[in-house]
């Protein structure tokens, strides 16, 4: 049945080669995806917008030495990002300095969806910058799990940016222009690098292990109860906007994976891996049927879509938005791959959503082929509002 | 918001041979008012400037097109601040080259530098309108450099005299088989020669016989793991004999003035490479100590420059705040190996030394040499 279905989509893609070959037309990647999205509004971009298909995530640790520097600092990242996600040509320098960027994107950069989302992490509000008492309330370290093997080194941060565009030149291009203009102030930690796979053949993305991840998602709207942070959940009133989001860094064991039967891995996911479709239905978008398997004879009761979400009452309010991008970052010291899965989920409160969930998840099965090395808190500030607003505004105010 | 790129096209044109004059072309306004392109500026002996028509404040992008026989250097001046705005240089025959510019209103004129030739400058066009003019500086010219290039020298070679004074002391004490005077001559000597504000290919031949592959370093890895007086007394003589020769040779070694804005630099770039890494550590411990003293070269290499960047470098105080910050952490961690410090000292070391060199760049820009006439 998938076989078929991949035929036939093989069959229409020709169908469409051949047709631009007679008239001579070529599908220009660059007019379908050069567009700017908007930068200004009450929320960041780059949460509820449709992941592009590049991503860079990058953890900062803040070396601004004053609080002013730091008010300087988000007016720099404001100002960069407002003109890296328009896109044109950047103002020339005449002769009085190098090249006002690296060239990457060339003379008149593209927008090229280009999203960038700032967060700030717990240890930003020690006593360095005297927002001790400005902390988003729900904001902690990240927690070490029963089933992690962190390295600190790939932990944590003061400051997150994720970039996000349909061309791995432009994050690039992002990440060289911020990390130039912000040197005094803030220095790389950790970084990762993400992407979204093409649909294979149809439908949701598949990650590093050949399942289609990134299926269940929140309704916009319940995107206000279940994604955005607002005053009335106990918050500082400058947090109203912004998202908690969260980061890991899974590795996936994906030799060890590779050698265990179809079945078995269908029973750990309780998704079919041809089709995506939840064990007990024929298609992706089928909502799994629980009440009609108190036993977990189609969908096991410890599959990871079961334990992750239950879909009882009781756990309506732990869902959150998922917002991952595969990994591939070479070989390790074995000569095994080193890829995964970055994990990035966007929420109203890390204790009662993802930390729910994960405590749920401790020990699945799965457990044994994923191996979290890293990652961090995050809050994603509020959106910048409009050309007189910066980053941090509400937060330093 | 997808912007018009009608360049290919305009250069398309000029390889028909066609000397266009059109209007200006606003590529980032993003509406596709521009009637056919840029304005097309031809570069020759004889018609230096002609074409440039449609100009208006703001940013716009002309395109420079050689028509002539001889490659060519073309600036954009305001004539009344004497500023360049513009410039695109190594313009073959017969190529032409867009110039991105940002003008506010003033008198502006084409100048073609075209090889030996002199400076021809187009007639004055008068440009109207509120859009405001980008950064612009005054050029730096040779005889702006000349004098200021004959007081570095002079400060190198007092600097060489002194390490000259250093190296032979070193040298005695290894000959001597004082091993442990030579561990603590070794550190002043090696500073001496990096406060230099030498880079690179700064001294020819000699850099690499007094601090790379021989000299100091191989001494350092000697002093530092228990090499033998026998093993030493070679190097520690030829480094001796190499500083001797470099500084008998200074006289016949011409600084290029434009190495001068360079070294300002590139003598930080070869500290954050090779000493804020600990690449560069044999034993002793004191990639912070060398970083130091190639900060102290690195100012007084500004402190030479500051006739012609004053006028010119608007980031000047900034320069100066940086190079405090870094002094004032270099300071503190002196005498520690970089692996040792904790992450947070070693983020604001690397943070600082990468603000400072983004500083820094611009200096090198403004004071490349340029000619004006
Ligand atoms: C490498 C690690 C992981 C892999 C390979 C993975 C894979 C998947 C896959 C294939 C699905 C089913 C398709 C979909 O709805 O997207 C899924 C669903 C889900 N996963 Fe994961 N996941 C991983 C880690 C996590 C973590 C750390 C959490 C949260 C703590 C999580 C929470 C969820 C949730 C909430 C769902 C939706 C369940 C539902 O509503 O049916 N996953 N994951």
């Amino acid at each position: 049945m998938t076989g078929v279905g991949r035929r036939s989509f093989l069959r229409g893609a020709l169908a469409g080669a051949g047709a631009a070959a007679v008239t001579g037309l070529t599908v220009s990647a660059d007019a379908a995806t050069s567009t700017a999205v908007a930068f200004h509004g009450v929320h960041q971009a780059g949460i509820t917008t449709d992941p592009q298909k590049q991503a860079i995530f990058a953890s900062f640790d803040v070396i601004a030495a004053s609080k002013g520097e730091l008010a300087e600092l988000f007016t720099t990242l404001t100002d960069r990002a407002r003109l890296l996600t328009a896109g044109g040509a950047l103002p020339p320098l005449g002769i009085t300095a190098p090249p006002a960027d690296s060239g990457v994107l060339g003379p008149d950069m593209p927008g090229d969806d280009l999203t960038i989302t700032v967060g700030v992490g717990a240890s930003l509000f020690d006593d360095r910058y005297g927002l001790k008492g400005r902390k988003p309330a729900k904001l902690t370290a990240m927690k070490e799990f029963p089933n992690d093997s962190l390295d600190d080194s790939l932990c944590h941060g003061d400051l997150s940016l994720q970039l996000c565009a349909s061309e791995t030149d432009t994050v690039l291009h992002a990440l060289r222009d911020i990390a130039r203009h912000t040197r005094g102030a803030m220095q790389l930690r950790w970084r990762v690098d993400g992407f979204q796979s093409p649909p294979r053949p149809s439908g949701t993305q598949r990650n590093l292990m050949g399942f289609k991840d990134g299926i269940v998602k929140p309704e916009p709207a319940d995107h206000d109860k279940l994604v955005w942070v607002g005053q009335g959940n106990g918050e500082p009133a400058w947090t109203d906007g912004g998202s908690y989001q969260v980061l890991r860094q899974i590795r996936m064991l994906v030799e060890f994976w590779d050698r265990v039967s179809v079945g078995e891995q269908e029973n750990m996911f309780g998704r079919r891996r041809d089709s995506g479709a939840p064990l007990d239905g024929n298609s992706e978008s089928d909502i799994p049927n629980y009440s009609a398997d108190p036993t977990g004879g189609a969908i096991p009761l410890t599959s990871h879509i079961r334990m992750a979400d239950p879909r009882t009452p009781d756990t309506a309010a732990s869902q959150f938005l998922r917002r991952g991008y595969n990994y591939d970052k070479g070989t390790d010291s074995v000569g095994d791959l080193d890829m995964g899965l970055l994990f990035c989920a966007y929420q109203q409160d890390i204790a009662r959503q993802f930390e729910a969930v994960q405590t749920r998840l401790i020990d699945e099965p799965l457990v044994d082929y994923i191996r979290p090395v890293g990652g961090g808190y995050f809050f994603a500030l509020p959106g910048v509002r409009d050309s007189n607003d910066h980053f941090g505004r509400s937060l330093l105010a | 918001m997808r912007t018009p790129r009608p360049l290919p096209a305009a250069i398309a044109l000029v390889a028909l041979g066609a000397v266009v004059a059109v209007a200006v072309w606003r590529p980032w306004s993003g509406s596709a008012d521009a009637v056919g392109g840029p304005a097309q500026i031809t570069v020759s002996r004889s018609q230096c400037g002609q074409g440039w028509t449609g100009a208006k404040t703001g940013r716009q992008t002309i395109v420079v097109h050689n028509t002539g026989d001889a490659a060519a250097e073309v600036d954009l001046v305001e004539m009344s601040s004497n500023k360049v705005y513009g410039e695109v240089e190594g313009l073959g025959p017969n190529t032409s080259a867009p110039m991105d510019v940002q003008l506010g209103a003033g008198r502006y004129a084409i100048r073609c530098l075209i090889e030996d030739t002199d400076a021809i400058t187009a007639p004055t066009v008068t440009v109207a309108g509120d859009g405001e003019g980008g950064p612009a500086a005054v050029a730096v010219t040779k005889n702006d450099m000349l004098p200021l290039v004959k007081q570095y020298e002079a400060a190198v070679a007092g600097g060489v005299a002194d390490l000259a004074v250093k190296t032979d002391k070193l040298r005695a004490d290894v000959d001597a088989g004082n091993l442990a005077a030579a561990r603590t001559d070794w550190l002043p000597a090696h500073l001496a020669y990096n406060s230099l504000g030498a880079a690179y290919d700064a001294f020819g031949d000699f850099a690499d016989k007094i601090d790379g592959s021989a000299g100091f370093h191989p001494l350092e890895k000697g002093l530092w793991h228990n090499a033998s007086v026998a093993a030493l007394k070679p190097i520690a003589d030829q480094l001796a004999a190499d500083v001797q020769g470099l500084q008998h040779d200074l006289p016949n070694e011409q600084v290029d003035p434009n190495d001068l804005g360079l070294r300002a630099h590139e003598v930080m770039e070869n500290a954050l490479q090779f000493e804020l890494t600990g690449e560069n550590d044999q034993g002793s411990g004191t990639s912070l100590n060398t970083a130091l003293a190639n900060l102290d070269g690195t100012a007084k290499v500004l402190a030479i420059l500051d006739p012609v960047l004053k006028p010119r470098d608007p980031d000047l105080a900034q320069v100066q705040k940086w190079e405090s910050r870094v002094r004032a952490l270099l300071t503190a961690h002196r005498s520690t190996p970089v692996a040792r410090l904790d992450q947070t000292s070693r983020e604001q070391l690397n943070g600082a030394v990468g603000e400072l060199l983004e500083l820094l760049a611009p200096v090198a820009a403004i004071c490349e040499v340029r000619r004006s006439s």
